[in-house]
C-alpha cells in the first residue's frame, strides 16, 4: 500500500467518523443542515514544465476556472461548532496549452488539451461567531480535501500537440483546506451562505501517446466562492 | 437525517467508483513480432512543421541556411512521425526496430494525395541513441536533410534507424549485412504503409512510385533494398545508391592492402562483430583479429551512446591507426616473388606501391598505420594471402568491372565480404539506377566500388538505365549544376579554412580539413542528384 492509499483511507475514515460518532446537541434546535449553491473555483496553478521525449522547453499547462453546483451537509456537534462535508457536482475541467504559441506548428498555447472531471469531498471543522440566534453569523473553518479525477480525455487539440491519441492519468490528491463565510438567517430553518475557500490540490499528470510518456507535477491551488442556502432539521 | 448521510457517502462512493472509468486510449501495441509488423499503431508524430515553420527553423542556423541553398525553399510541410516496427537481425532474431515516416503535408500543390516514396537508408553513425525522425534533435542532420531535400518537396520518405540503433534490443548493429538490411529496409516499408493512413496526415497517401536511396552505408543499403525487391517481383520506379561500398571484397582488398579509408577505426568492430554475430567464423575469440590493445569489449563497442570523442579520446579505439605500423613479413612456401610482392604490398605507404584511386589521398592513408593499432598483422596476412590466392580482380591491380572473383575466398572474413559484395550473384538492376559520389572520397573510394559497379554493369543492361555521377568531375550533362555547386561550395570552404574566420591554417593544413570532410560534404549534392534524378521518372 502506497503511502498516499494510506492518507487517503486516514481521511475518508476520519470523515466517518466524524459524521457517525458526532453527538447530537441538547435542545430542539436543528443540528442538522443541507446546504445546495454555486461554487466558482479560481486556480492559481503552477505546474512544472512537462517533461519526457520530444516536450519543447517551456510547455507548460494551465486550468480553466469552472463553476458548478455546490451541495453540503452540516452537522452541529457542540454550540458554535460544525462539520460540514461539502460536495459539487462533477464539473468538466478543462486543461489548457501554456508556454509556446506552438509546438513545431501546432497550436499550444491557449488550446484545450484535455478535460476531465473531478470529485472533491471536502470535510471542514468551522467554528461560528456569536450565538445562535443571530441574524449574522460569520465562521471559520479548517479541515481536508480529497480530490479525484475521473472521465480523462485529451482532446483533439491535445492529440495534435501530443502526437497521437493520449491517455491521461491523474493520481488523486488528498490535503488541507481552510474556509471563512458568512451565515444569514432569513427566516425559520432558512439561511443564506457565502464562503471562501483555500485548499491545496496537487497532482501528478501522466500522459502516454504511443509508448512516448511525458510527466508533469502540479499544484491547482484552488479558491472558490460559495453562495448557497440552507435548510435546518 | 442518516439517510442523507447516506445519500452523500453514497454519492461520494460512486464518484469515486467513477475514478476507475474510462479515459481515452492510446496507440495500440502489436501483440505480433513478425517482420514487417507495425508494432505501435498508429505511430507516434514527433512534430509536424508548415513550410513556412520549416524554411525558418532551417535558416536559423548556419548549416541549415547552407541547406536550403542545395534544397531549395520548402514547398511542403512535414510531418515526422516515429515508427517502431518488428525486423529480424543478422543471425535471424527478432527485434524491435524504429525509424521515420515523413510525410508532407499542406494546401501546397504536390504535397497532399497521391504522392511518391522515398526508401532512405541512413549512413554509418557511431551514436546508438540516432533516430532519424527526431527532427527535434540538431545533431540529427540526416534526418533534416532528407526533410528538406524530399519530404518538404513531396516525397513520403521511410528511413530505419537499423537493428542495434535506438529502441533496438538487438545487442549489435548487423552492419553492411546485405541481407539483414535488406529486409530491414522492407520491413519497415511495408509497416510505413501501414501506418500512413492512419496518421493525422491521412490526406496524403502512398501514390505507387517507389524510389529508393541511400548515402555511405545507406549506399550499400539502398542497392541491396533494391536487389532484394526486383528479386521479389516488386516494381521499382528509380533508384539512387549515393555513396556506398558496393564492391565490398574489392573495398576490403583495397583496405588491407593499404589504402586505409579514413574512418577504418570505427568501420572495423562494426563490421567484424556484424560478420561474426552473422557467420560465426569471423574469429575464434576477437584476440584473433583485434589488438590486445582494444580487444576488450570491442565486440559491443559500437554503435553506442558514448560520444565516438570520448571513445577514442579514453583509448577505447585508435582514432586512425587501424594496421600495423611494423610491416609483416609474408612468406608464401616456394614463391618468394610472391612473399616479397605481398610484403611490399602491405608496407606502410607512400610510395609507388599504391596504385589505387584516390591517389591524391595516398598521405592520407599512411595516418592508417601506428602502434598501438586495432587490427593484428597476423589476421592482415591471412587476409592477403587469401586476396592472393583468390584474387578479386579489381584490386590491387584496377581492372574496372570485373566480376566477382570465380574462387570464392577461404579467408573468413573475404568469405563475408563476398557475401556482401553486390556483385555477387551477376545482378544487375531492372529501374533506372543513379550511381553518385565523388571521386576524391577518402572514406567510401569511388573508383573501386561505384566504378567497378557501374563498369560490371554496363554490359548487363540497357543503354541509359544507368547513370553515374562524380561530383568532383569537369560539370556536364544534366547535372552540371550540382557538380558545379559542390566544386564551389568546396572552394569557399577551403578559403574559410585559410581566412581569419576559419583559423588561417597553411594551405596544406586546409586542404587536409577538406579532405577529411569531404565524404560528408558530398551527401546533400547527391540527394539532390537523387531528387533530380526521381523527378524526371
Amino acid at each position: 500500500m502506497t503511502t498516499h492509499n494510506v492518507r487517503t483511507r486516514i481521511a475518508l475514515l476520519a470523515a466517518t467518523v466524524v459524521f457517525c460518532a458526532a453527538p447530537a446537541s441538547a435542545g430542539d434546535d436543528p443540528n442538522n443542515s443541507a446546504r445546495l449553491g454555486l461554487y466558482s473555483v479560481f486556480y492559481h496553478v503552477k505546474a512544472d514544465d512537462l517533461s519526457g521525449p520530444f516536450v519543447p522547453a517551456g510547455a507548460n499547462i494551465d486550468a480553466n476556472n469552472v463553476e458548478t453546483a455546490y451541495l453540503a451537509y452540516v452537522r452541529t456537534i457542540i454550540p458554535h461548532w460544525d462539520v460540514e462535508l461539502a460536495l459539487g457536482y462533477p464539473p468538466l475541467q478543462k486543461t489548457v496549452g501554456k508556454g509556446p504559441a506552438t509546438l513545431g506548428s501546432v497550436p499550444y498555447n491557449g488550446q484545450v488539451i484535455a478535460t476531465a472531471r473531478w470529485i472533491a469531498p471536502t470535510v471542514l471543522l468551522e467554528y461560528v461567531f456569536f450565538d445562535e440566534g443571530s441574524k449574522w453569523r460569520p465562521y471559520i473553518g479548517a479541515g481536508v480535501n480529497y480530490t479525484t479525477f475521473y472521465d480523462r480525455n485529451s482532446t483533439a487539440a491535445g492529440d495534435a500537440a501530443s502526437g497521437g491519441p493520449t491517455r491521461i492519468s491523474l493520481t488523486p490528491s488528498v490535503g488541507w483546506a481552510a474556509t471563512a463565510g458568512l451565515n444569514y438567517h432569513i427566516a425559520k430553518n432558512w439561511h443564506a451562505y457565502a464562503s471562501y475557500s483555500f485548499s491545496k490540490v496537487t497532482t501528478d499528470l501522466k500522459a502516454e501517446t504511443a509508448g512516448v510518456i511525458r510527466t508533469t507535477h502540479i499544484d491547482f491551488a484552488p479558491q472558490a466562492l460559495v453562495v448557497s442556502v440552507g435548510y435546518s432539521f | 437525517m442518516y439517510k442523507l448521510l447516506l445519500l452523500v457517502s453514497v454519492a461520494s462512493c460512486a464518484a469515486m467508483l467513477g475514478a476507475c472509468g474510462s479515459s481515452s486510449q492510446s496507440a495500440m501495441v502489436a501483440t505480433s513480432t513478425a517482420h514487417g509488423t507495425l508494432a505501435v499503431d498508429p505511430p507516434f508524430r514527433i512534430a509536424s512543421l508548415d513550410a513556412g515553420t520549416f524554411q525558418a527553423e532551417l535558416a536559423g542556423t548556419a548549416t541549415g541556411a547552407q541547406l536550403l541553398q542545395i534544397t531549395g525553399a520548402p514547398n511542403c510541410g512535414v510531418d515526422f512521425y516515429y515508427i517502431k516496427f518488428w525486423t529480424v537481425g543478422g543471425a535471424g532474431e527478432a527485434t524491435e526496430s524504429s525509424g521515420a515516416l515523413m510525410v508532407p503535408t499542406g494546401a501546397a500543390s504536390g504535397c497532399s494525395g497521391a504522392r511518391p516514396m522515398v526508401l532512405y537508408a541512413h549512413g554509418t553513425n557511431p551514436d546508438k541513441t540516432l533516430n532519424i525522425a527526431d527532427v527535434t534533435n540538431t545533431s540529427n542532420s540526416e534526418g533534416v536533410l532528407i526533410a528538406a531535400m524530399f519530404a518538404a518537396q513531396g516525397y513520403i520518405v521511410v528511413a530505419p534507424n537499423y537493428a542495434g540503433y535506438d529502441i533496438s534490443t538487438l545487442g549489435y548493429h548487423p552492419f553492411l549485412n546485405a541481407e539483414q538490411q535488406s529486409g530491414e529496409m522492407i520491413d519497415i516499408l511495408t509497416a510505413a504503409r501501414t501506418a500512413l493512413p492512419k496518421t493525422f496526415s491521412s490526406a496524403t497517401s502512398d501514390g505507387g512510385k517507389l524510389f529508393i536511396t541511400g548515402y555511405s552505408e545507406g549506399g550499400h543499403v539502398a542497392m541491396a533494398t533494391q536487389r532484394a525487391l526486383e528479386a521479389s517481383g516488386a516494381v521499382i520506379t528509380g533508384a539512387a545508391p549515393l555513396s556506398g561500398p558496393y564492391a565490398m571484397e574489392a573495398f576490403g582488398d583495397a583496405i588491407f592492402f593499404g589504402n586505409v579509408n579514413l574512418g577504418s577505426t570505427v568501420f572495423a568492430p562494426l563490421i567484424g562483430t556484424s560478420y561474426q554475430k552473422a557467420y560465426g567464423n569471423i574469429y575464434s575469440t576477437p584476440a584473433d583479429l583485434y589488438s590486445a590493445t582494444y580487444v576488450n569489449g570491442i565486440e559491443t563497442l559500437l554503435p553506442s551512446s558514448t560520444p565516438i570523442d570520448t571513445i577514442f579520446s579514453t583509448g577505447l579505439l585508435p582514432l586512425t591507426a587501424l594496421f600495423d605500423s611494423t610491416t609483416p613479413v609474408v612468406t608464401v612456401p616456394g614463391n618468394a616473388v610472391l612473399s616479397a610482392e605481398l610484403t611490399g604490398l602491405l608496407s606502410v605507404p607512400g610510395s609507388a606501391n599504391y596504385p589505387l584511386p584516390p591517389t591524391a589521398q595516398t598521405p592520407l592513408f599512411a595516418a592508417g598505420f601506428g602502434s598501438p593499432f586495432l587490427i593484428n598483422n597476423s589476421y592482415r596476412v591471412t587476409y592477403a594471402l587469401d586476396a592472393a590466392s583468390n584474387p578479386d580482380g579489381a584490386v590491387p591491380i584496377p581492372s574496372a568491372g570485373v566480376p566477382l572473383a570465380a574462387t570464392v575466398p577461404v579467408q573468413p572474413l573475404r568469405q563475408a565480404l563476398n557475401k556482401n559484395d553486390l556483385r555477387n550473384g551477376d545482378w544487375a538492376p531492372n529501374a533506372p539506377t543513379l550511381l553518385c559520389g565523388g571521386d576524391q572520397d577518402p572514406t567510401v573510394f569511388f573508383s573501386v566500388n561505384t566504378g567497378t559497379m557501374a563498369a560490371f554493369w554496363n554490359p548487363l543492361v540497357q543503354a541509359g538505365l544507368i547513370t553515374v555521377l562524380d561530383v568532383s568531375g569537369t560539370p556536364a550533362g544534366p547535372f552540371a549544376a550540382i557538380q558545379t555547386g559542390f566544386q564551389q561550395s568546396q572552394a569557399a570552404q577551403l578559403a574559410f579554412y585559410e581566412s581569419p574566420a576559419g583559423g588561417e591554417l597553411s594551405p596544406a593544413a586546409a586542404q587536409l580539413l577538406l579532405v577529411q570532410g569531404y565524404h560528408g560534404a558530398v551527401a546533400p549534392f547527391c540527394a539532390a542528384a537523387a531528387r533530380a534524378f526521381f523527378s524526371q521518372l
